[in-house]
């Protein structure tokens, strides 16, 4: 049996907007994500997606519940120690690329290795390889201005895979692509997941893209939908 | 940092500004202190004599310390020797511009120098010589050692034949550059310096002449005068050259203590010298280098409000605008400590590089005025390796600890909240 990344029981999150406004996020949402799985989140806006992925990615954390990742309970972590698990456990793909803007491609591949602890060698052999991977090697000194958004989305999926990550997660990776470039994007990310039994979280509002992965996950009203 | 470039070079600019400030001002009081250190050690280095009727400050007046009490004070315990001193300025004032032009340190000054006396100021011994040698016991009374700014004023060189208060020096000795009273000296024996101060006082000038004229007139017939006339040659023949003394210089007995040595001569001679003892003395100097220390201080302060907060202001809009990055960075792994570094990094980049250019202005504004100002005898400002470090440092400190706040902000910066700045 595949070992399991992701173990969720019941979580929940409420923002308080202000005094009388309270926002429930989250309504106790539980999800397993095994190793080698590809799973897409899918329900409608407002319906807790992003909220989970924030969670998930350890950039926000659920009022309560159960949340472990890979082995370690999440909501005794601190965040001193949570960074270090997002640089080495997540890989992060965004709608909207989110490549820093003053680097170069290749520089924007390395950043995440840096915060991974490898040194600038390692760094740097190991952005160029992916590079080559995602089939931009040789586009590494380029801008992400002077990049088309499929050829951005692939920058940052090399990013995300620069620290070796358990698991990457992907906040509507092809939302702002056209359904050609989309296809690419998707069908890179199921090679990756085939071949290199790399795990993937995706939230998305396509189903069609949805219908590629393995396992669909819908939230609504921040639950689960049975 | 140069994606908004405008704004980072307004930043920069500040911080030249300030820093240049600093850089002219700080070099300007090290100059001051160097000159002042220069005087406290030599004052700190003997028990300096005023006649009676004069002060510190009002050094070289018209009262006199006679021959005779100076011999006495050489033998007060404790003391080793004592050095009669004669001091005026190197020219007379210009009738029509009395008080002459703005002197940076003391003005060009002969310095009349008891050769055959055995005092030996306790911090200066010896002076290091760029030509020649010091004047010494021996030398003839139309022999001058002058110092470094005097020697470049009016291009001397050891031979040289110089007049001065229209006499004719040959110069033996130049000495090398100290940054601070004998810069401007003319060293010149005892002897000349009196007369040359007789000469220029009309009132000593007079009694000289009495006197001289009253030599003439032998004892024979002295006593054929009425005695109220004998009585006026008698007092115009006490006049003695050797009693135009202005101050003296006393150096002590190994092991003596300096302030003990000059209360025995306080005790003894109170109604006719006024003793300043080494101690108190540079006391009073450390008080005036404060002053500008205090220079130094000042325009640091000018700097730092300056360069500060155009630094703490670029800072806190580019972070502001750059909450993406760090939501970004974050994502991807960032330590909170990772982020505050990389921006208080920034924060120190523009301030050294403001901090550099700020110098490098300051530095050419230094050598440009110091190049005007040593062709008439006097450089202005003094810069040391020390000081430009210490200015390097400075505006990197500065950039660092001005950018700390808005790069600990931005470490604390929610990640979901920077990163719905999509």
């Amino acid at each position: 049996m595949n070992r399991t990344l992701i173990h969720t029981e019941n979580l929940h999150k409420q923002y308080r907007m202000s005094k009388t406004n309270v926002v429930h996020a989250l309504r106790g949402v539980s999800l397993d994500v095994q190793e080698g799985d590809f799973t897409a989140i899918i329900g409608p806006s407002g319906g807790g997606k992003s909220t989970l992925l924030h969670i998930l990615g350890l950039l926000d954390k659920p009022d309560n519940g159960t949340f472990i990742l890979d082995g370690i309970d999440v909501m005794k972590m601190k965040e001193k120690e949570a960074h270090l698990v997002r640089a080495k456990k997540l890989g992060f793909i965004f709608q909207g690329f989110n490549l820093i803007p003053t680097l170069t491609a290749l520089e924007n591949v390395m950043q995440a290795g840096r915060y991974g602890g490898l040194n600038a060698k390692a760094r740097k052999t190991r952005a160029l390889e992916l590079l080559e991977q995602v089939g931009l090697h040789q586009r590494g000194n380029h801008k992400p201005n002077e990049l088309s958004g499929g050829q951005q989305q692939r920058v940052a999926i090399a990013r995300a895979l620069m620290n070796k990550p358990t698991i990457i997660l992907a906040d509507e990776p092809t939302g702002e692509l056209d359904s050609k470039t989309s296809a690419e994007i998707i069908a890179m990310l199921q090679q990756l997941n085939k071949e290199h039994n790399q795990t993937f979280l995706m939230v998305t509002h396509n189903l069609d893209v949805a219908a590629m992965c393995k396992k669909v996950v819908k939230l609504v009203d921040g639950k689960n939908e049975t | 940092m140069f994606r908004r470039k405008m704004r980072t070079v307004l930043t920069i600019v500040g911080i030249t500004v300030g820093i240049f400030a600093f850089t002219v001002m700080g070099s300007m009081a090290l100059r001051f202190n160097k000159m002042i250190a220069g005087g406290k050690s030599f004052i700190t280095g003997q028990i300096t004599l005023m006649p009676k009727g004069t002060s510190f400050t009002s050094m070289g007046g018209a009262a006199f310390l006679p021959v005779d009490t100076l011999q006495q004070i050489s033998k007060v315990e404790g003391v080793q020797a004592v050095a009669a001193g004669v001091e005026l300025a190197l020219k007379e004032p210009d009738p029509d511009n009395p008080t002459g032009e703005f002197s940076f340190g003391p003005p060009p000054t002969i310095e009349g120098m008891d050769l055959n006396s055995t005092y030996e100021n306790r911090n200066w011994k010896t002076m290091d010589m760029k030509a020649g040698r010091m004047l010494a016991k021996g030398d003839k009374d139309n022999q001058v050692t002058v110092g470094y700014t005097i020697a470049i004023d009016k291009g001397l060189k050891v031979g040289d034949e110089t007049e001065i208060r229209g006499r004719k020096f040959e110069v033996i000795g130049i000495i090398d550059q100290t940054l601070t009273g004998p810069d401007q000296y003319v060293f010149m024996s005892l002897k000349s310096a009196r007369e040359l101060l007789v000469e220029s006082n009309p009132f000593l000038k007079s009694l000289k002449e009495r006197s001289d004229e009253a030599a003439k007139i032998s004892d024979a017939d002295l006593a054929k005068l009425p005695e109220a006339t004998r009585k006026q040659v008698l007092d115009a023949r006490a006049f003695k050259l050797e009693d135009v003394t202005q101050m003296g210089a006393v150096s002590w007995q190994d092991g003596q203590d300096p302030d003990v040595v000059a209360n025995r001569i306080k005790d003894q001679f109170k109604d006719e010298v006024i003793v300043l003892s080494p101690i108190k003395l540079g006391e009073t100097i450390d008080k005036a280098s404060a002053i500008f220390n205090a220079i130094i201080l000042g325009s640091a302060v000018i700097a730092l409000i300056v360069g500060g907060f155009s630094i703490i202001n670029t800072m806190v809009m580019s972070i502001s605008e750059r909450k993406r990055e760090i939501g970004i960075k974050k994502a991807i792994g960032a330590s909170n400590r990772s982020i505050a570094w990389d921006y208080t990094l920034e924060a120190g980049a523009i301030g050294i590089l403001g901090g550099l250019i700020g110098m490098g202005f300051g530095l050419l504004a230094i050598f440009f005025i110091n190049g005007q100002t040593a062709k008439s005898g006097a450089e202005i400002f003094l810069v040391t390796p020390g000081f430009m470090v210490g200015v390097v440092v400075f505006s990197l400190v500065l950039g660092l600890v001005a950018g700390l706040l808005p790069a600990v902000r931005a470490s604390k910066m929610n990640a979901v909240d920077a990163i719905r700045e999509l």
